[in-house]
């Protein structure tokens, strides 16, 4: 039998049985995965669309109820809505928007200049910026800020909010690698056609960079719809709360009102999720390209 | 001409660089001098202290339980987080029908906020009606106080934090393997090397780089955990899951001593210098 001179068993379609195994068995690992990532998120959505009463009603003693709005209603978007919360999702689009425009163009340019420029202290000024970033987490010289921000008399304003987020180390890693590999030929061709170089910059150079600038675009539009710690800090005021922080103070204030609670939280995390999705590459690679330099 | 091209480079980084300086450099150095301040928020007075924030700390058996309570949590959650991280990459690495949506959905914890984590989380692992306990009941196992009780609550955060943290470092991970040429893989299958064999002599060698990446800025991210304390546990049940991050907030902006606040800050630099320093030196390579 040709069996006996075959090292692993056959299935009756001939494959040996290792070939539909490992892969059942990589499935059965990404199920379980899936399920682990999906089941609080559709518990929460669904949740956040039952009335505040019956919000566990399903959870415990647990049914598959509890992932599918059974009971639904509007009525705890109505009423996060009616409490002002559309306010704080004006806020965190603005200060997003205006953190991607200023700071999208401030780390560009530095970028350009680390990207394309043989300069003295070049080396010295980007390992400043490279230890500052991994040496000096954000949130640890949160103090020292807040007192030079308050020095400054910025406390709950905009500017306390915006300007310290502004320069980002790693979107102006993102700006440089990608703008170091733009071949010499298509700058020289405008520097002979007299150009300056900040129109080199904005006409030659981003008209092609469309993939580094939707990748940093994501990135800090993301990472300021996500911040917490520091617009707790320095912008408590109900009329200048971002999303992240109405929330939050929210567990302490209508800890009791679950299905509020969970409508921000879904609100909060929809808007990230849908700019992911659709360009996840680019998301992938701005998070992790600077990681692998 | 040469010298007016010579300055062209720096007008373009002034901005960034004065806005680092400004907001990065400057804190980072006024954190080691604020720690010799005693400044009160309310008042705002600031009288110069020596190191009597650092006497202070140092003698605080809180600071130290923080400490002790950080150290145990990272001893647990890095090498946790980087393990499965390991395991989902070589997962969705998998050349399998679907696979793209599998990483389509394992991208969803990375754009969800930390906050909004913590607070599914909380109501999840709520002891009389979460979820998590409803499922426990299904399976006749009785109420755990997840979040309630000096046993389960750091395992809790451990939970929450690895619930974002495993799907984004298994990112990178991810793209160190896809980095990895095929033939490298193909070459040790020849040779008669099994999966296991080819994983420990040839994968997780060319990975030495992205896993040392990972194992320092997941390191720094979990020394810093925040939000899901504040949101879930505020540092209890007896302070089993105060976190270092979470005291510095609760002295400085709860009790207003900025002071000793600013004091534990420095500490915490001095100690991500030596971690970063450490990790580094431990893990690096022959370039």
């Amino acid at each position: 039998m040709p069996d006996s001179m075959n090292p692993s068993p056959v299935t009756r379609h001939g494959k040996p049985l290792r070939a539909i195994l490992q892969p059942a068995i990589v499935y059965c690992l990404l199920i379980i995965g899936v399920l682990i990532v999906v089941i609080p998120l559709m518990w929460a959505l669904a949740a956040s669309f039952t009335p505040n009463h019956k919000v566990f009603e399903y959870a415990y003693p647990f049914s598959w109820r509890a992932l599918l709005p059974v009971d639904f209603t509007m009525e705890a978007y109505d009423n996060l809505f009616a409490r002002g919360f559309g306010r704080a999702i004006s806020n965190t689009f603005f200060l997003a928007i205006a953190t991607v425009i200023i700071g999208g163009t401030v780390n560009a340019l530095a970028g350009f200049a680390f990207g394309r420029f043989e300069f003295r202290g070049k080396n010295l000024l980007f390992l400043l910026i490279v230890m500052l970033t991994f040496l000096v987490p954000i949130d640890l010289t949160a103090i020292p800020r807040y007192i030079l921000v308050n020095s400054f008399g910025w406390i709950n304003t905009w500017q306390g909010l915006l300007v310290p987020g502004l320069a980002n180390s790693l979107v102006i890693f993102l700006f440089r690698q990608f703008f170091a590999e733009i071949p010499q030929e298509l700058i020289d061709a405008a520097r002979v056609d007299g150009a300056t170089w900040l129109r080199v910059l904005g006409s030659i150079v981003l008209p092609i960079s469309k993939p580094v600038l939707v990748a940093a675009g994501l990135l800090m539009f993301i990472s300021q719809w996500n911040s917490f710690f520091w617009p707790l800090l320095v912008a408590p005021r109900q009329e200048l709360r971002v999303i992240q922080v109405e929330i939050s103070l929210a567990v302490g204030q209508y800890g009791t009102i679950w299905n509020e609670l969970l409508a921000g939280s879904m609100i909060a995390a929809i808007v990230p999720i849908l700019l992911v999705i659709p360009f996840q590459r680019y998301y992938v690679e701005a998070i992790t390209g600077t990681g692998l330099e | 001409m040469r010298g007016k091209q010579q300055i062209i480079p720096y007008l373009f980084l002034l901005p960034a660089l004065i806005l680092l300086i400004v907001f990065n450099l400057l804190p980072t150095i006024a954190t080691a001098v604020e720690s010799m301040f005693v400044i009160s928020l309310r008042s705002g007075d600031r009288v110069f202290a020596g190191f009597a924030n650092y006497n202070r700390i140092f003698n605080d058996p809180i600071f130290w339980k923080s400490l002790q309570v950080t150290v145990v949590f990272s001893l647990i959650v890095n090498p946790f987080q980087i393990t499965l991280a390991l395991g989902l990459a070589m997962l969705i690495n998998q050349k399998l029908p679907g696979i793209g949506i599998f990483r389509s959905i394992y991208l969803l914890p990375v754009a969800v906020s930390l906050n909004v984590t913590a607070i599914v989380w909380r109501l999840m692992l709520d002891k009389n009606t979460g979820m998590i306990n409803g499922i426990l009941f299904q399976l006749g196992i009785e109420r755990q106080p997840f979040l309630h009780s000096t046993d389960l609550a750091l395992w809790s955060i451990i939970m929450i934090a690895s619930w974002i943290g495993v799907p984004l470092w298994s990112l990178f991970i991810l793209a160190g393997l896809q980095n990895i040429p095929e033939p490298v893989l193909e070459a040790a299958k020849i040779d008669g090397a099994n999966s296991w064999q080819s994983f420990t002599r040839i994968t997780l060698p060319l990975l030495r780089r992205v896993l040392a990446f990972v194992l320092v800025a997941d390191t720094v991210a979990n020394f810093l955990l925040f939000a899901p304390i504040l949101l879930t546990t505020q540092g209890g049940p007896q302070l089993s899951t105060n976190l270092i991050l979470y005291e510095t907030y609760r002295r400085g902006f709860l009790y207003g001593d900025l002071g000793a606040s600013a004091a534990m800050l420095s500490v915490m630099l001095i100690i991500v210098f030596l971690i970063v320093g450490l990790e580094l030196y431990v893990l690096r390579g022959d370039d």
